[in-house]
């Protein structure tokens, strides 16, 4: 089971209560991973108002996923 | 009755007030300053003032009328005594009507206080034991104000005269004069850019100021975009400001980005953001765009001028305001509009100045709380050009093409007779100089102006980075009865 290393931003560092967390996943993909953590969270975003990034890139959101790796979700924030 | 006087009588005050009643003005205030009986502890007897009037009273009148605009009061005047005073002497009068009270008290303050501080005024105490002999009224006071000196800027080897020269000749739009902007504007007013132009459509609130210094309590009401500049002007007077106060779009977009060597979005919702990132594209500059959320910010240079990944890349379509929290309803700190907004003006003086590092394809999230920032890598999304080209008939990352536009070499352009007109700005035909000679140099702030002379019978090609300039350009000459006036398309960029 991998083991990534997540970091939350914005509204769903809100949500889930915490800045970054360590999780064992099940998940496939990133888009999987969000669906597990979304139930577990209650993230009210949908996936398509997300952008997901491994490892310091922005990626698909159907991409395998590998153990250690980093997975930052990034909500959209427009204030100025 | 002149704003600022001088009297060697003793002043009146009763019949200075009278004058200055006004039906708009609901509100007066004034100022005595009188001759204390002390001074540093010593017994003072009485006082002379002398002044040089001639001075004193173009510059006291300067300072009344600064005070009276900048404060929206209605009338103001200031009488100084010269001459021998006895203590309790009325030594300085001012007065201020105004609508209400708070421009009343604010700009009869900054009266006194710039009284005080520029003229030149001297007085001498005569103690019971002995004289003061002459001293300036306030420290130093001298009527010439300061240079702005950029030498602590200039002293970094990448900037030199040079560079300095370069943000000298830079025009930069920034787009909302909020929590971002503010900082933005202060930081490129200090970095001395020639031209900033400032475009917010709304007025100062009260519950904006804990994180935009740029106004002050009395400006509560004020267009921002107007506030801002004025503000700026005092700051460093040396560079020019121009307020845009209205709703930015894309037609007001086309007509300010022309010729400016980027935009800085420091807008507060999506729909903005798009529209600033659009009208980049189609200008073809580098847009820096910025957004804070609560204690987090994100940061991304559109390279626009370089075929750069853009806003839309990054973010759906679907991205629509009220889906994520804005500064009204999710709250923020002061600090992380100011840390994003300097981090925006950084970006843009690296772009001016050439430095390394510049930001491209990326991402930067800055978590202020953790303290953590990261560069993400954020490339051209190939599903975006097609939405980019839909979001705009005129297509955003080409520049449209009509009836003004000619592909063609430009050496064939000179052979077949055409004059050709460079209309960019001097930093970048030093640049970038065009391959062929004998062209004319006009930066279409100056065409614009109507200084090109447009001599009949002969054809005019003019020339830009990459065509868009160029084209509004000539759109401007044929609209003004100039039939044989042509754009080359694509610019420079497509003469590779
Ligand atoms: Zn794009």
């Amino acid at each position: 089971m991998p083991r990534v290393r997540l970091q939350y931003f914005a509204l769903l560092r809100e949500e889930a209560g915490r800045q970054s967390e360590t999780v064992d996943t099940a998940a496939a993909t990133p888009a999987d991973l969000y669906a597990e953590l979304a139930a577990r969270h209650g993230f009210r975003l949908p996936v398509a108002q997300l952008r997901v990034a491994v490892n310091a890139a922005f990626s698909d959101w159907d991409r395998p996923l590998r153990d250690g790796d980093e997975v930052v979700f990034i909500p959209p924030v427009a204030g100025g | 009755m002149s704003a600022f006087s001088f009297s060697a009588a003793p002043i009146d005050t009763a019949g200075l007030a009278g004058p200055l009643a006004s039906p708009a003005a609901g509100g007066f205030a004034a100022f005595e300053g009188r001759v204390r009986d002390q001074n540093e502890g010593r017994t003072v007897r009485s006082l002379e003032y002398e002044a040089f009037e001639a001075l004193a009273v173009a510059e006291g009148e300067r300072i009344v009328a600064d005070a009276v605009r900048r404060h929206g009061a209605t009338l103001g005047r200031c009488v100084h005594r010269t001459g021998r005073l006895a203590v309790g002497d009325v030594a300085v009068w001012v007065g201020v009507s105004a609508p209400h009270r708070a421009e009343a008290f604010a700009a009869c303050r900054e009266i006194i206080d710039a009284v005080k501080h520029r003229l030149p005024i001297w007085k001498k105490e005569h103690y019971a034991d002995a004289d003061s002999g002459w001293v300036n009224c306030e420290h130093a006071a001298h009527p010439a104000v300061a240079e702005f000196d950029y030498s602590r800027q200039s002293a970094l080897p990448e900037v030199g005269t040079t560079g300095q020269r370069r943000l000298a000749e830079a025009h930069v739009v920034v787009v909302g004069a909020g929590g971002l902007g503010c900082h933005v504007l202060a930081s490129l007013a200090g970095a001395g850019i020639g031209r900033l132009t400032i475009v917010d459509h709304d007025r100062v609130e009260a519950s904006n100021l804990h994180r935009q210094p740029l106004y002050a309590i009395a400006d509560v009401g004020r267009p921002k975009a107007e506030a801002a500049a004025r503000r700026l002007a005092d700051y460093n007077p040396g560079l020019r400001y121009v307020p845009v106060a209205r709703r930015f779009d894309a037609e007001l977009g086309a007509a300010l980005l022309a010729g400016a060597n980027a935009v800085v979005d420091c807008t507060d919702n999506f729909a903005a953001k798009f529209l600033v990132n659009d009208a980049a594209q189609r200008a073809g500059i580098p847009a820096v765009i910025a957004s804070v959320y609560q204690y987090e910010g994100q940061l991304q240079v559109v390279r626009a001028d370089r075929g750069g990944s853009c806003l839309r890349c990054q973010w759906p379509e679907a991205t629509r305001d009220g889906l994520v929290g804005n500064c009204v309803e999710a709250g923020v700190l002061g600090p992380v509009p100011a840390i994003l907004g300097q981090l925006q003006a950084l970006e843009v003086l690296k772009l001016l100045l050439d430095l390394p590092g510049q930001l491209q394809d990326e991402l930067l999230l800055v978590d202020l709380l953790e303290h953590g920032q990261r560069r993400l890598a954020a490339p051209r999304n190939p599903a975006c050009a097609g939405r980019c080209v839909r979001v705009d008939a005129a297509a955003a990352h080409a520049p449209p093409a009509t009836d003004v536009d000619l592909r063609l070499p430009l050496a064939a352009a000179v052979a077949a007779g055409y004059r050709i007109v460079d209309i960019r700005e001097p930093m970048e035909c030093a640049f970038e100089p065009l391959p062929v000679s004998g062209q004319q140099s006009m930066p279409l702030g100056r065409l614009l102006d109507g200084a090109l002379a447009v001599e009949a019978g002969h054809p005019y090609l003019l020339v830009c980075a990459h065509g868009v300039r160029s084209h509004a350009a000539a759109e401007f000459l044929r609209a003004r009865g100039h039939a044989n006036v042509w754009s080359l398309a694509g610019g420079l960029a497509a003469q590779s």
